[in-house]
C-alpha cells in the first residue's frame, strides 16, 4: 500500500487501508454479521471463542488511533493491512453459514437459506479467476521465452556472469531461473519506473547511472546518447533484451549495440563494452 | 514425480519433529497435531543452525551439511520412539477415513481442485524476485544472503529486515543437497505443502467447531474454499495462499495465525493437547523465523487471544507462557528498529 501515506491521512488512515484491502468485497461486513449471530444465536461456548477476540481487535489493531502510535516505533505504512488477517473471517464465515444451513429449527426453509446463502457468498466476493487463467508453460512456472533468452545469452558470452539490462517482468523473473545473470536494474529502481518518470535531477545523478538507462530504453524519456553510453559502461551492461515492439530498439543500436540473437518476441544485443565487468564470487576461504 | 516425493518427504520431517515434541504413551496427540507443530519446531530449530552460520559467512555447504546431520539424528530417534504410534496412526486412518468414506474423498478432491489452482497456474508477483531468486542465488553461490538477489551483486552487509526470516535459507538448503532446482522446490513442493497443511488445519478447526458433523465440516470446508478463491484483493491472507503460497507470509497468513487460533480453541474448551504452551512456543517462534511479518502479527493475535482467556478461566500462571510465546516476535522487532535506527550493522566480512 505504498500509494497510502500514513501521516497525510492521519485518523483516516485506517478507513483507507480498510477499503484497499477489501476492493468490492463484503467479507468483512459478513465477519461483523457472523459475530452479531454468535452474540444473539451462538453457544456460549462460541461466544468465547469468537466474541473477545473480536472486540479485543477493534479497541486495538482496528482503531483508527493504533496506526498513528504504532507508527511512532515501526514504519508500518505498506503493511498495516496485515494485521486485518488475525481476524478469523476464513473460518468464521463459513461456520456460521453452516450452522445456519443445518439449524434444525430452520429445517423447512432449508433451500431457501441455502440459495439465500449462496447468493451472499456470490455477492460478497470478487472471483480470483474471472479474468481467466494462464496454465504454467513448464515445470519452473517461467515463461520458455526466458528460458531461452538466458540459453542465449550464456550461448554467446565469454563470462560466467555476464550482465543483461532487461524489461520489467523478465528482469523480475530472470534471477529465480537463472542466478548466474546479473542485472542492471533493482527492483526498487523498476518499481519507482513504473509509475514515475525520471526527474532532470535523478538523470544528472551519477551514482545512479542505471536510471538514464531505464529512462531511455523503458520510459522513452530523452537521454543524450553520449550520456546514454556513459551509463553503460558504468553499469558494465553488456546484453540489452527488448521486446521487438519497444521503441528504443533502433536507438540501442545507433548506440553501438549489435543484434546477436533473437527470440519470437525478443531481440537480444551485445553492446561493445571498453571495459567488462568483472566479476566474480569473494573467496571466503581466505577469511577462515 | 519429483514433487511428489518432495512434499512426502517433508511430511515425514514435520512428523518426525511433531512426534517427537509432542511425545509421550498415555495422553496422545493426534497426527495432524503432530504434523502441523512439527513443521514450526523443524523452522524454529533450523534458526538456531542456520543464523550463526550466516552471521560468520560460512558456506551454504557447511550448514547443509550440518543441517542433514541434525535431520538425520531427529528422524532416527523419532523413528525408534514413534514407529509402534505412527503403525497405529495409519490403521486409524484408514480406520476414520473407512467410517466417512465420502467426506474424505470430497475434502481430498478440494485439496486436489487447490493445489491444482496454486501449482499449474503462471503467477507474476514482484516479492518472488525476492524469496525465490534468493533460494537460487544462496544455492549458486554457495553462501548465504551474502549477494544481493536482485542483482546477484555482493553486498557489504545483511539486510536485517530478511535475517532472522530463516525459512527461504532451508529452501536453499533442500536444494543444495537433492540438486533440485529452487523453483521446482519452491513453487511446487512447498506450494503443495503449505496447501496440504493449510487444509489439514482448516480440517482441525472445522471439526473442534461443529464436534466432528460430517455434514457441517464438509460444507464449512467448502465454503472456506470459496473464500479464499472470492476474498479477492492483492492484499488478503486468501489471495496470497491461492497465488503466493512459497512465501513466508502466505505461511504466516494462513497457517500460523490459524493454527494460534486452533490451539486457543482447544485451550479455551479444555480439549485435550499435549504441551499446549510448548507448542505455542513453537508455532510462533517458528513463525517468526518463516516471515518477519510474524514479529507483527503473532503477538497481536497472542494477546486478543490469550489474554482474555486467561483473565477469564483465572489462570494467571499461564500468564508466563503468554510472555515467553510473544517474545521471540517483540524482540525480533525491536532488533529490526535498532538496526533501522543505525545502533548495529552485521557486515558480511570481518572488519
Amino acid at each position: 500500500m505504498q500509494t497510502i501515506n500514513l501521516m497525510e491521512k492521519g485518523i483516516g488512515y485506517l478507513e483507507t487501508v480498510l477499503d484497499f484491502y477489501s476492493g468490492s468485497c463484503s467479507y468483512l461486513m459478513l465477519y461483523i454479521l457472523c459475530l452479531v449471530y454468535i452474540a444473539i444465536k451462538g453457544s456460549d461456548r462460541d461466544r468465547e471463542i469468537f466474541f473477545p477476540s473480536g472486540i479485543f481487535l477493534m479497541l486495538t489493531a482496528y482503531n483508527p488511533i493504533a496506526p498513528l502510535i504504532l507508527n511512532k516505533f515501526f514504519d508500518v505504512n505498506n503493511e498495516y493491512y496485515r494485521f486485518f488477517w488475525i481476524a478469523p473471517l476464513v473460518i468464521l464465515i463459513p461456520y456460521v453459514v453452516s450452522e445456519i444451513i443445518f439449524d434444525k429449527e430452520l429445517k423447512a426453509k432449508r433451500s431457501l437459506i441455502i440459495v439465500l446463502m449462496a447468493a451472499l457468498f456470490l455477492f460478497s466476493g470478487d472471483f480470483l479467476y474471472k479474468n481467466g487463467i494462464r496454465l504454467a508453460e513448464n515445470i519452473y512456472k517461467m515463461p520458455s521465452e526466458l528460458i531461452e533468452i538466458s540459453e542465449k545469452i550464456h550461448k554467446d558470452a565469454d563470462e560466467e556472469y555476464p550482465k543483461v539490462f532487461l524489461e520489467y517482468e523478465y528482469n523480475m523473473q530472470m534471477r529465480q531461473y537463472d542466478p548466474k545473470i546479473l542485472l542492471t536494474v533493482d527492483r526498487e529502481d523498476y518499481l519507482y519506473a513504473a509509475t514515475n518518470l525520471f526527474t532532470e535531477e535523478m538523470l544528472k545523478d551519477e551514482t545512479h547511472p542505471q536510471y538514464k538507462i531505464i529512462a531511455a530504453l523503458i520510459k522513452y524519456q530523452y537521454v543524450h546518447p553520449e550520456e546514454f553510453k556513459k551509463a553503460m559502461e558504468e553499469t558494465h551492461t553488456e546484453y540489452v533484451v527488448l521486446d521487438k515492439n519497444n521503441l528504443m530498439n533502433d536507438f540501442i543500436v545507433a548506440a553501438g549495440a549489435k543484434k546477436v540473437d533473437e527470440t519470437e518476441g525478443r531481440n537480444i544485443y551485445k553492446y561493445p563494452l571498453k571495459e567488462k565487468a568483472d566479476f566474480e564470487l569473494v573467496d571466503y576461504s581466505v577469511v577462515y | 514425480m519429483i514433487i511428489g516425493a518432495g512434499v512426502l518427504f517433508n511430511f515425514i520431517l514435520y512428523l518426525a519433529f511433531g512426534s517427537l515434541i509432542l511425545y509421550g504413551k498415555k495422553k496422545k496427540s493426534s497426527l495432524l497435531q503432530r504434523i502441523v507443530i512439527g513443521f514450526f519446531a523443524y523452522y524454529t530449530l533450523f534458526f538456531f543452525f542456520c543464523v550463526p552460520i550466516m552471521k560468520y559467512y560460512r558456506p551454504l555447504s557447511m550448514l547443509s551439511g550440518i543441517w542433514c546431520a541434525v535431520v538425520a539424528v531427529i528422524l532416527l530417534l523419532s523413528l525408534i520412539l514413534n514407529l509402534k504410534g505412527w503403525i497405529e496412526d495409519i490403521r486409524d486412518i484408514f480406520g476414520t477415513v473407512k467410517s466417512s468414506k465420502l467426506f474424505f474423498l470430497l475434502f481430498m478432491l478440494l485439496i486436489i481442485v487447490q493445489i491444482i489452482l496454486t501449482v499449474c497456474i503462471y503467477n507474476f508477483t514482484l516479492d518472488a524476485a525476492f524469496y525465490v531468486a534468493g533460494v537460487s542465488t544462496n544455492v549458486d553461490t554457495n553462501m548465504i544472503n551474502v549477494y544481493d538477489p536482485f542483482t546477484g551483486a555482493w553486498q557489504d552487509h545483511f539486510e536485517m529486515r530478511y535475517f532472522f526470516a530463516t525459512y527461504p535459507v532451508q529452501d536453499a538448503v533442500i536444494c543444495q543437497l537433492s540438486g533440485i532446482s529452487p523453483l521446482i522446490w519452491t513453487k511446487s513442493v512447498m506450494t503443495v505443502t503449505i496447501v496440504i497443511l493449510t487444509n489439514m488445519v482448516y480440517y482441525l478447526l472445522a471439526k473442534s467447531l461443529t464436534g466432528n458433523d460430517k455434514k457441517k465440516m464438509l460444507l464449512s470446508l467448502f465454503l472456506i474454499f470459496i473464500f479464499n478463491i472470492t476474498f479477492n484483493t492483492i492484499y488478503t491472507a486468501s489471495t496470497f495462499l491461492m497465488t503466493r503460497t512459497y512465501e513466508g507470509k502466505a505461511i504466516v497468513g494462513n497457517l500460523a495465525l490459524l493454527v494460534i487460533f486452533y490451539i486457543f480453541i482447544l485451550m479455551n474448551n479444555s480439549e485435550s493437547l499435549k504441551r499446549p504452551w510448548l507448542s505455542l512456543f513453537l508455532v510462533c517462534f517458528g513463525a517468526s523465523t518463516i516471515s518477519s511479518t510474524a514479529n507483527m502479527l503473532v503477538p497481536v493475535e497472542m494477546t486478543v487471544l490469550f489474554l482474555p482467556l486467561i483473565f477469564r478461566k483465572k489462570t494467571y500462571k499461564e500468564l508466563a507462557g503468554y510472555i515467553l510465546c510473544i517474545l521471540p516476535g517483540v524482540i525480533l522487532a525491536l532488533t529490526y528498529v535498532l538496526y533501522v535506527k543505525g545502533y548495529f550493522v552485521f557486515y558480511t566480512f570481518p572488519k
